[in-house]
C-alpha cells in the first residue's frame, strides 16, 4: 500500500512536470505579453524607448528563449517561489490564498448542497426507473447538464435581479451602501450575494451526481444479493436503504473524494459573468492581460488539484470496498 | 407460455452473440440464433411465429422504446433542418445590414430662469432618433435585429451551423487521434503504453476551460484572420480532447486482448494492424459512438463558451455564444441588452440548451440500446 502510493506520488511529479512545460510555453507563445501591452501606449508617446521596454521585459523576467525561461522559472517554483503576479503586484502565492477563500466558500456550499438534492433525487428514479419521476428527474438533469452557464446566469439575473429586483446583480458587496464589516447585516448582504452564483453552480452540476447516483443503484438493484434480500422477505425499505443504498455509497465516497480537491480551483465563468472576487475571476483576468506568474501557478494549481483528485479517490476505493486491494 | 419461454431463450442466446458482433450485422441466414435454442425451436416447430432479431435490430427496438431518444433525435432534426436549409428561406445575410429602424425617445431637460420674475422653469423636451439596430421582433424581422443592425434570426442560423459543423469535424479528429493512440497503448503494452498514457495523464489533469483560453488568446495575439480562426479553433479543441477516447479505447482493448477471439487472430498470424483496426477496434465502436454524440454536445459547450468570452468564432462571423456575450452585464451596453432587449440573447441560448440536449439524449439512448445486459 505505501510503496503503491510513492510511486504514483513520484509518477504525479513527473505528470505536473510535464504539465508545467506546456502550460509555460503554451503562455510564452503570446507575443503580446503584459509588459508591452501595459507600455505600448508609453512606447507610442515617445515617453519610453525600446531600451527601457527591454529593461522591463528582463526585470518581468520575459527575456530569452522559451526554454530559458522555463528553467528560470521551474528553479524557481520548486523552491516555492511562483515570482510576483504582474497585476497585484504581490506574490502569487498570497493572491492566490486571498482569492481562494471566497470560491472556496462557494463550492462547499454548492457541493454540500448538490450531494443532499442529487443523491435522493437519483435514489428515487433508480427505484421507480421508467417512471413518470425517473423521467421527470432524467429531464431536468440532462438540462442541467446542456445549460451553458453563462446562459443560465444571465437569465437568473434577468428574472431575479432585473424584473423581480429581488437579489443584487453581481459583485459580493452592496457598493452603494455603507455595511459595518461582520455585523448581521454585512453578512446577509454577502449571502444575498451568493444565492445567484450559487444556484448556477448547483443546478449545473446536479444532474451529473444523480445520472451517477441512478446509473449505480440500478446496477446495485440488478445484483444477486437484492433478489435474496427481497426473496427472504424484507421490506422493499430495508431492501432499498440498508442493502441497496449502502453499496451504492462505494462509487459515490470515491467520487466525492475526487472532486474535493476541486473545490479550491474555483468557477471560472460563473465567477466572471457575476464579478465574484474569486479565483476563478483573478484567473480570467491574468489570462486575458498576460499575468503570466499567475496563469502558470495558477494552472499548475489546478493540476496539481487534478491529480490529488484521482489519486485520493483510487485510495478511497481501497478503503470503502474491502474487495479492492491497491498496488501492481 | 412455453411460447414465450422459448422466445426468451431465443433472444437470450442471439444477445450473448451479440456482445461480439459489430454494428452493421445484417446477417441473412440466422447464426446469430444459439444451437440449442434452434433445436428447441425445432422441435416445438415455431420457426413460423418467431420474429428473428438481427442484433442491429434489437439496438435500433431498444433505442426508440425510450421516448427521450425520440425527443433528442427530433431536436436534432429540426437544429439541421433550422442551420443548413434556414438561411435558404431568410432574406438577409449574415453580414447583411437589414435596415430596420426604430425610435428612441431621450428625454432632455434644463432649467432657465424667467428674466422678469426671477422664477427658475424646468423645460422637459422629447428628442426622437431613428437608429437601425436593436430593433424589436417585427414581421419583416421575426427576432428584430441586433447591435450591428443585422437579423437576429439569421445569424442564429448561420452560428448554429458553425457550431455544429466544427463539433462534428472536432469530433471526429478526435476519435481519429483517440482511436489510434489509445488502441496503441492497449495492444502493445509495455513502454508504448507508459509512454501514451502518462500523456494522456498530462493533458488530464491540466484544467481544460483555463488552457483553452490560454491557447484561443494566442490565436488573438497572433491576429490569426477571421476565416482560418475557425480551423484554429478546431485544432485547439481537438489537442485538448483526444486523451478521453483514447483512455476508453485503451482500456477496452485490454480487456479484449484476452478473449477467445484474439486468440483465434493471433493464431492465423495476422498483421498488428489488421488485428487492431479489423478486430479489436470495430469491437469498441459501440462505446465510441456513445462517446463521440455525448462529446458533441461538450464541444458546443466548450465553443459557445469561448464565442462567449470573445475568444471563439470570431466577428463577423455569428456564433451562438458571442450572441450571449452581448448581454454580459459586466459592461454598460450589456446591461442594458440584459435588461431591455431578450430577443438578441434568448434565442440563442434556448438553441444552445436544445441542440446539447438532444445529443445527450441521442447518446444517452444509444448507451441503452448497445448495453447487452439491458432489459428488452
Amino acid at each position: 500500500m505505501l510503496r503503491y502510493i510513492l510511486k504514483r506520488i513520484g509518477l504525479s511529479v513527473l505528470i505536473l512536470f510535464g504539465a508545467s512545460v506546456i502550460i509555460y510555453s503554451l503562455v510564452r507563445m503570446m507575443p503580446t505579453d503584459y509588459v508591452e501591452m501595459k507600455f505600448s501606449a508609453q512606447l507610442a508617446m515617445g515617453n519610453i524607448t525600446e531600451a527601457d521596454l527591454a529593461r522591463m521585459k528582463s526585470l518581468y523576467g520575459l527575456d530569452g528563449t522559451i526554454i530559458e525561461g522555463y528553467f528560470r522559472w521551474i528553479s524557481n517554483a520548486v523552491r516555492g517561489e511562483f515570482g510576483l503576479s504582474f497585476i497585484y503586484q504581490k506574490p502569487v502565492a498570497d493572491v492566490i490564498v486571498e482569492k481562494m477563500q471566497i470560491s472556496f466558500l462557494i463550492s462547499l456550499i454548492a457541493t454540500i448542497l448538490q450531494f443532499v438534492i442529487a443523491i435522493p433525487l437519483g435514489v428515487v428514479s433508480a427505484t421507480k426507473q421508467y417512471g413518470a419521476v425517473d423521467y421527470t428527474v432524467t429531464v431536468f438533469a440532462m438540462m442541467g447538464i446542456s445549460l451553458p452557464s453563462f446562459f443560465f446566469a444571465a437569465l437568473l439575473m434577468k428574472v431575479f435581479s432585473v424584473e423581480l429586483n429581488w437579489l443584487p446583480l453581481q459583485g459580493l458587496i452592496d457598493a452603494t451602501r455603507i455595511i459595518e464589516i461582520n455585523s448581521p447585516e454585512y453578512h446577509m448582504d454577502r449571502f444575498m450575494h451568493l444565492i445567484l452564483p450559487m444556484t448556477v453552480l448547483v443546478v449545473l452540476s446536479i444532474g451529473g451526481l444523480m445520472r451517477y447516483t441512478r446509473t449505480n443503484m440500478l446496477e446495485v438493484l440488478n445484483s444477486d444479493y437484492i433478489r435474496t434480500a427481497r426473496a427472504k422477505g424484507c421490506s422493499e425499505r430495508t431492501v432499498i436503504y440498508k442493502h441497496a443504498f449502502r453499496n451504492t455509497l462505494i462509487p459515490l465516497t470515491t467520487m466525492m473524494a475526487g472532486i474535493l480537491p476541486g473545490l479550491f480551483s474555483g468557477a471560472m465563468i460563473t465567477e466572471t459573468v457575476f464579478a465574484l472576487p474569486g479565483i476563478g475571476q483573478a484567473a480570467y483576468k491574468a489570462t486575458v492581460q498576460g499575468d503570466i506568474p499567475f496563469i502558470m501557478a495558477y494552472n499548475l494549481f489546478g493540476s496539481f488539484l487534478a491529480i490529488v483528485g484521482v489519486l485520493l479517490s483510487d485510495l478511497m476505493y481501497a478503503v470503502v470496498d474491502p474487495r479492492v486491494k491497491l498496488g501492481k | 407460455m412455453s411460447d414465450e419461454n422459448e422466445l426468451k431463450n431465443g433472444n437470450i442466446s442471439e444477445e450473448t452473440e451479440s456482445c461480439s458482433c459489430t454494428l452493421n450485422d445484417t446477417e441473412g441466414d440466422d447464426p446469430s440464433l444459439g444451437i440449442n435454442a434452434q433445436k428447441e425451436l425445432k422441435a416445438n416447430k415455431l420457426s413460423d411465429n418467431i420474429k428473428i432479431m438481427t442484433p442491429g435490430k434489437l439496438i435500433l427496438k431498444r433505442f426508440f422504446r425510450s421516448k427521450l431518444s425520440i425527443a433528442g433525435l427530433i431536436g436534432l432534426a429540426f437544429l439541421f433542418l433550422f442551420c443548413f436549409l434556414g438561411p435558404a428561406f431568410s432574406p438577409y445575410g449574415e453580414i447583411e445590414k437589414v435596415g430596420a429602424t426604430r425610435v428612441v425617445e431621450t428625454i432632455f431637460s434644463y432649467t432657465v430662469t424667467d428674466p422678469g420674475t426671477g422664477e427658475e422653469i424646468t423645460m422637459y423636451e422629447i428628442r426622437e432618433a431613428i437608429v437601425t439596430n436593436k430593433t424589436p421582433p417585427t414581421w419583416q424581422n421575426w427576432l428584430g435585429t441586433d447591435i450591428y443592425g443585422y437579423d437576429v434570426l439569421t445569424r442564429l442560423m448561420y452560428g448554429g451551423r458553425i457550431s455544429l459543423i466544427l463539433s462534428f469535424i472536432v469530433v471526429f479528429a478526435e476519435m481519429g487521434i483517440g482511436i489510434f493512440l489509445g488502441s496503441l497503448a492497449g495492444f502493445f503494452g509495455k513502454w508504448v503504453d507508459q509512454l501514451i498514457m502518462r500523456l494522456v495523464d498530462i493533458f488530464n489533469c491540466i484544467p481544460t476551460l483555463p488552457i483553452l483560453l490560454i491557447a484561443a488568446s494566442l490565436l488573438d495575439s497572433w491576429q490569426i484572420a477571421p476565416e482560418v480562426r475557425i480551423y484554429y479553433l478546431m485544432g485547439i479543441l481537438t489537442i485538448f480532447g483526444w486523451p478521453g477516447t483514447a483512455r476508453l479505447v485503451r482500456g477496452q482493448i485490454l480487456s479484449l486482448r484476452e478473449q477467445e477471439f484474439m486468440v483465434a487472430a493471433e493464431a492465423t498470424g495476422l498483421t498488428a494492424k489488421r488485428k487492431i483496426f479489423k478486430h479489436l477496434v470495430p469491437n469498441v465502436m459501440p462505446q465510441l459512438i456513445v462517446s463521440a454524440t455525448l462529446g458533441l454536445g461538450g464541444i458546443i459547450l466548450y465553443e459557445s463558451t469561448l464565442s462567449y468570452l470573445n475568444l471563439g468564432v470570431p466577428f463577423p462571423y455569428a456564433a451562438w455564444g458571442s450572441m450571449i456575450g452581448l448581454a454580459s452585464p459586466s459592461s454598460g451596453s450589456g446591461r442594458e441588452i440584459l435588461q431591455s432587449f431578450p430577443n438578441l440573447w434568448v434565442p440563442a441560448g434556448i438553441l444552445i440548451v436544445m441542440a446539447v440536449l438532444s445529443f445527450n439524449f441521442v447518446g444517452d439512448g444509444l448507451r441503452d440500446a448497445f448495453d447487452p445486459k439491458a432489459k428488452r
